[in-house]
């Protein structure tokens, strides 16, 4: 279970790295908002949930989660057999491996840069 | 991901750290270019300075403005004949360029009256324009002239005229890349929220990091306004001076470029509450992906859903012409900023072009990082590379072509590898879906052109044929193709017009009625 888990997470994980731009900002605390709103917002999209918008910062959160969670649902069809708690494991270490590559584990030595 | 020691740099072991191959099943966390770091002396940069990205790369796109730098008259080299920011009204910024012309005198006893002269007698000789801006240089820093005192007198002196001062000599950064920060600040810092623009649309934005290289910029504004959508301002491409004072009042900042385009998205959303969406520019996916994006963001979907359609039916089969004759073709892609994560997928995904190598000049790491993403397994990247390791990288990758600049592509030539000028393109423009077919077109031609064949002989080693009749690219593209292919009766190559921009001048557009925006989703 634990390496289809990992299997699963790495494949939505690419799509991110190929795809998208939104994880690239270019300050840690950037990244981490944005890992942060833009995820949440696709894994309440995947099960369903409710989305709360009610700042423009988090319209443009969710217009980003809304084109993610479409994508995942297209390309990966296990998605649509898994219960809502499952989605929301996959994405929860979905977005502990983002936040490594992009912010913890990064090698990027500017993100950190106090100075434009 | 092991990095990349060239053979030529040898000598300079540093060098190991800015080239990294991308290795099977290796992330980002294993290895990353360094970046954004001074070239490492004993090694010739192929980079710009921050001058020249300060006035050249994010100024001069601004149309309607005297762009006069302080310092000698070489540092005003790049202008009409090689920078492409064309704009609407005929060219003006780079049709004339503007300097103080400083000697060595001045250098001794100063030149702030030599630039107030010059600055009156700009707007005298070009009574038309009111706007100007005056671009520090290494020498007029290095003796300190007070410039923006000098402007704020002729402003007193000349009461409807307005001078942006940037502080941005060539030594300022380690690349290009330290002006486009010290521009971008200074823009925010002095102008933006001293206009009151004109708002005609209830969904208003700034379009930020877009130069409009051989008309890129009416091509995506067509598709905004088809939207219903105000561009405030473009920062900086066919855009106005007072626009760009105005940015504070719009809704969305849409950015496309990095990284200093999003210093300048960070500071309106810090300060004016403007909130920043990221879009790419370039190919079908990822183009109607964005104005999706934009359009969601309004809650006005079903406008770039008619358009995305309009423009995919319209264009597909000329893309998927280009796409069967490029099929697995070797590309390096060295364009030198953003382009390189702008192109590294799309080419691929819709060109089926193969990019065995990315490399930035003035990029910074967050470049690298996007660009390894985007880019095939075994690519080679490369931060800051020079003449020689280029050379060496192009014998060891074997590319069928290169998407670069003017100095690396007429190295390239020499060892006849075709070049499309990655930042003025060759007949752009290449932004949106027509644009795009024309990218296609323009690879196209010079992978298969004729005359390369003739080139990639050596004449001091190579036997000459003397049975070859005459060929065109059409019979070397489809000599391997299937028959269904060939014959096509959908596909087609491109159909637009040799000049496609006049088609967009003089368009006019209704006015949308605002749609209500949902307040929440699912």
């Amino acid at each position: 279970m634990d390496d289809l888990r990992t299997e699963r997470i790495e494949q939505l994980l690419d799509y991110i790295m190929k795809k998208c731009l939104w994880q690239f900002h270019s300050r840690a605390w950037d990244r981490k908002d944005q890992n942060e709103n833009i995820l949440t917002k696709t894994k309440q999209l995947l099960c369903d949930e409710k989305v709360t918008l009610e700042t423009p910062a988090d319209r443009c959160y969710w217009v980003d989660a809304v084109l993610l969670a479409e994508a995942f649902r297209e390309r990966y069809g296990w998605l649509g057999g898994l219960s809502r708690d499952d989605i929301a494991d996959i994405m929860q270490g979905l977005h502990d491996r983002l936040d490594y590559l992009t912010i913890t584990g990064s090698l990027n030595k500017e993100l950190t840069d106090q100075h434009y | 991901m092991p990095h990349h020691l060239f053979k030529c740099s040898e000598c300079i072991p540093e060098r190991k750290q800015h080239a990294v191959i991308k290795g099977l099943g290796e992330t980002l966390a294993d290895a990353l270019p360094l970046g954004y770091l001074n070239t490492i002396p004993g090694s010739i940069s192929e980079r710009g300075c921050a001058y020249c990205g300060a006035k050249h790369v994010i100024g001069t796109p601004m149309k309607d403005v005297i762009h006069l730098s302080h310092g000698p008259v070489g540092c005003t080299y790049d202008t009409w004949q090689t920078k492409r920011y064309i704009s609407d009204n005929d060219n003006f910024q780079i049709k004339y360029t503007f300097a103080t012309d400083m000697k060595e005198k001045h250098i001794v006893f100063g030149a702030e009256k030599l630039l107030k002269q010059t600055m009156l007698d700009a707007f005298k000789a070009m009574p038309h324009i009111k706007r100007m801006t005056i671009y520090q240089t290494c020498a007029s820093a290095l003796i300190g002239d007070d410039i923006s005192a000098i402007a704020q007198e002729v402003m007193d002196e000349l009461p409807e005229v307005d001078v942006f001062v940037c502080n941005s000599p060539g030594f300022g950064g380690p690349s290009q890349s330290g002006g486009h920060h010290k521009i971008n600040i200074a823009w925010i810092n002095q102008k933006v929220g001293t206009f009151e623009p004109e708002i005609k649309s209830d969904y208003v934005i700034n379009y930020v990091g877009e130069y409009n290289i051989q008309g890129d910029q009416p091509i995506m504004d067509d598709y905004f306004k088809r939207m219903g959508i105000q561009v405030l301002s473009t920062f900086t491409g066919n855009g106005s001076y007072d626009d760009l004072r105005g940015m504070h009042r719009a809704h969305l900042n849409v950015l496309e470029c990095a990284r200093s385009a999003e210093y300048i998205c960070n500071e309106l959303r810090k300060r004016y509450g403007i909130p920043r969406l990221d879009i790419d520019g370039f190919g079908f996916g990822p183009l109607g992906a964005s104005l999706r994006k934009v359009a969601l963001f309004f809650g006005i979907e079903d406008r770039a859903k008619a358009i995305i359609d309009e423009e995919t039916a319209r264009w597909k089969p000329e893309l998927d012409w280009y796409a069967a004759r490029l099929e697995g073709k070797k590309v390096c892609l060295w364009p030198g900023g953003s382009k390189l994560w702008h192109w590294a997928h799309v080419i691929h995904d819709e060109m089926k072009l193969n990019v065995v190598s990315v490399y930035t000049k003035f990029g910074h790491q967050g470049d690298m990082e996007k660009g390894i993403s985007r880019c095939e397994q075994g690519a080679l990247a490369i931060d800051d590379p020079n003449e020689l390791e280029g050379l060496e990288a192009m014998d060891m990758l074997k590319p069928d072509i290169i998407f670069t600049g003017k100095r690396p592509g007429e190295v390239a030539k020499k060892i006849r590898v075709p070049y499309l000028n990655a930042h003025a393109y060759h007949n752009g423009p290449w932004k949106g879906w027509e644009g795009w077919v024309r990218f296609a077109r323009d690879i196209y031609n010079a992978i298969y052109s004729p005359i390369h064949e003739l080139a990639k002989l050596d004449i001091s080693k190579d036997e000459i044929p003397a049975d070859k009749g005459f060929v065109t690219r059409r019979m070397l593209s489809d000599v391997n193709l299937p028959d269904e292919i060939r014959n096509s009766a959908t596909m087609r190559p491109y159909s637009g017009d040799y000049d496609c921009l006049p088609n967009y001048m003089g368009k006019t557009y209704p006015y949308m009625e605002k749609t209500p925006a949902p307040s929440t989703a699912a």
